[in-house]
């Protein structure tokens, strides 16, 4: 599935949240978004699952725009992972993730053993096997998010769009969470669309990398090239330098605590 | 597999038909109590063809009729509170509280002022009150304001609370315009309207029953429909689209839905006020996390709530009975009150 969108603006009552935002994806590609807080990550994928209404441009699947499909046909090739979705306090794990089989089932078809493998292929994928009668309320913050990943998977999706996905995360699942991604591209051709703020777990799992900065993309390209623009420093205003660690692996961002010093001078 | 610590116990599934049992149990109960004494046993040659003159008018005429519509009238205000509080996600939402009931209020005011008193400004009878257009008037007022409610819902995008609030803004001013009518109608029948008024079964035939009944069949022939929509619209906008929800549309529904049948029923039996807001919280708290019980266990309670409030306002009050909107209001209080310190 190729997804792409050209010259997106959003803007929230007077504020432009994004201007100008090209992207254009290939089928199994990993792209990661990158930008400080409030630079437009979750803006950008948001409008890229059709939840918000672009000011200009629009976003295209397979050279059809999506606000040409219905919600059900939209969902069918896109799963989209928001960054602090709620749920209904009752739920549990099993039910939020059988939602992600809606987009298949519909308002009438019962569930068929498709779907019910789709549920538990998701659920064990995250690790929540014995999880399924929790309700979602009495879950950590990490196992509801792993909760919501699931309910994503189950969707079947062939573009999953990903807002901080392992932000709630031990370093364990981290890791198992874009381990799964990366495999889902590899393997099932699986598009990728994620904003995470882990600079170098972008590097290495991404084929390429957006940089947003107060709604400007103001890079597009792959980790190696990103490394050598030195935007990175300048964006986030740290100091640090990218050493290759191994010779195939994409370069590890280092960082200096230059502001630990000044804490404790 | 881990087992969990919830205060909430799952439900067996022996729940429902329990429910359904019981709902029978206080029917029965309903037609055996009253104030007139009639014996079990002529109930019961009443019920099966013969029986006295007297204890068949008392059965057919009077009890049966009245519980029956008191049992369409219990569905319609619990499920059309369920389906309200699942698209608003507030626990607080309610017909009676959020301008529909009062909607239907208004209209059915305006409706009898203009067909009994203009037709017959003289009379002090009630006996010409057009029963069978009630629910049918009723709706459009409901439909009116369930209309304010979307308008507040998207075009301003208002979160659920202040949705509420908005929803209870207008139920006042809608009240207030159909008290204002009654003040100025100033007649003798004032009396039988302000019953009315208070959510009464008193007097209801079987044309109120019968009436009443196609709107409960088409209301509950469409549940099936929208099971897998109440599911997803517990969800936040987003979420729900994302899933792959037609929001908009699927909301729409479901808030034609609930206002017809709460404002239908009150054109039958008149407000009757926290049917809608308790039992759906009584069907969740005894469905646990199981959610596909929800929405039968809420027809059920409804049935039960209705029939037992009525007979606790027939016996009590003897010959001048209470009307039902009284007991609901002040037994639906404490209950609210204790499920609210319940829940977190
Ligand atoms: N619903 C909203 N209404 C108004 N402004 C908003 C809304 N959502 C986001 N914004 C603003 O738009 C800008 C971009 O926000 P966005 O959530 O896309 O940032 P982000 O890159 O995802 O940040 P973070 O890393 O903190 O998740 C911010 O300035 C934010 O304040
Ligand atoms: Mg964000």
């Amino acid at each position: 599935m190729l997804l792409s969108c050209s010259s997106l603006s959003v803007t929230y009552g007077r504020r432009k949240a994004l201007n100008a935002f090209d992207l254009s994806l290939r089928k199994g590609e990993i792209r990661a978004l990158v930008g400080p807080n409030g630079s437009g990550k979750s803006t950008a994928l948001q409008t890229l699952a059709g939840l918000i209404k672009p000011a200009e441009g629009m976003v295209e699947i397979d050279c059809r725009p999506i606000g040409s499909m219905s919600r059900r046909q939209l969902a069918r090739h896109l799963a989209f992972l928001p960054q602090q979705p709620s749920a209904p306090d009752e739920m549990t794990v099993e039910q939020l993730v059988r939602q992600g089989r809606f987009a298949h089932v519909g308002l009438f078809r019962n569930y068929g053993i498709e779907d019910e493998e789709a549920i538990r292929w998701a659920l064990e994928s995250t690790g929540l096997a014995g999880f399924d009668n929790r309700s979602l309320s009495e879950l950590s913050g990490g196992e509801r998010q792993r909760a919501w990943i699931s309910a994503a998977l189950a969707q079947e999706a062939q573009i999953l769009l990903l807002d901080e996905p392992t932000s709630f995360l031990d370093i364990g699942y981290q890791i198992e969470i874009l381990d799964l991604v990366y495999r889902l591209s590899r393997e099932k051709g699986v598009t990728v669309v994620m904003s995470i703020h882990d600079l170098n777990q972008a590097m290495s799992i991404s084929d390429h990398i957006s940089l947003l900065e107060r709604g400007e993309l103001i890079f597009d390209g792959e980790p190696k090239q990103l490394a050598d623009s030195g935007l990175i420093e300048k964006v986030f205003r740290v100091k640090g330098n990218f050493v290759q660690i191994a010779p195939n692996a994409p370069p590890h961002f280092d960082v200096e605590l230059a502001r630990r010093t000044a804490l404790t001078a | 597999m881990t087992t969990t610590l919830d205060v909430r116990k799952p439900a067996p599934l022996w729940f429902l038909p329990a429910t359904f049992l019981f709902a029978l149990l206080s029917l029965s109960l309903a037609l055996f109590l009253g104030v007139a004494d009639v014996a079990p046993s002529d109930i019961i040659a009443v019920l099966t063809g013969h029986g006295s003159a007297e204890a068949r008018s008392i059965i057919m005429e009077i009890r049966l009729p009245r519980i029956l519509t008191g049992i369409l009238a219990g569905v319609h205000f619990a499920v059309a509170g369920l389906l309200l509080q699942t698209i608003t996600r507030n626990p607080l939402a309610d017909p009676s509280i959020m301008g529909v009931s009062q909607g239907a209020t208004l209209s059915v005011t305006i409706f009898l002022v203009f067909t009994v008193y203009i037709e017959d400004p003289g009379s002090n009878t009630l006996a010409a009150i057009p029963v069978e257009w009630l629910p049918a008037v009723g709706m459009l007022g409901g439909l009116v304001a369930g209309g304010i409610i979307y308008l507040l819902a998207f075009r301003r995008d208002l979160g659920p609370l202040r949705i509420t609030l908005c929803g209870i803004a207008v139920g006042a001013v809608l009240h207030a315009l159909a008290i204002g009518l009654i003040a100025g109608w100033g007649s003798a029948r004032i009396e039988v309207l302000l019953e009315w008024l208070s959510g009464s079964l008193y007097a209801r035939s079987w044309e109120h029953a019968v009436f009443l009944l196609p709107f409960t069949i088409a209301g509950l022939a469409v549940l099936p429909l929208i099971r897998r929509s109440l599911e997803l619209l517990r969800f936040e906008a987003p979420v729900a689209r994302s899933f792959g929800l037609s929001y908009r549309r699927q909301f729409s529904i479901v808030l034609l839905l609930s206002c017809g049948l709460a404002s239908s029923a009150v054109g039958a039996v008149g407000p009757v006020v926290f049917v809608g807001l308790v039992v759906p919280h009584l069907a969740r708290f005894l469905a646990g996390r199981h959610f596909a019980l929800v929405l039968p266990l809420t027809v059920a309670l409804g049935a039960i709530v209705v029939t037992l409030s009525d007979l606790v306002g027939r016996l009590a009050g003897q010959a001048d009975e209470i009307p039902i909107g009284v007991v609901t209001a002040i037994c639906g209080v404490p209950v609210l009150v204790a499920f609210l310190r319940k829940t977190p």
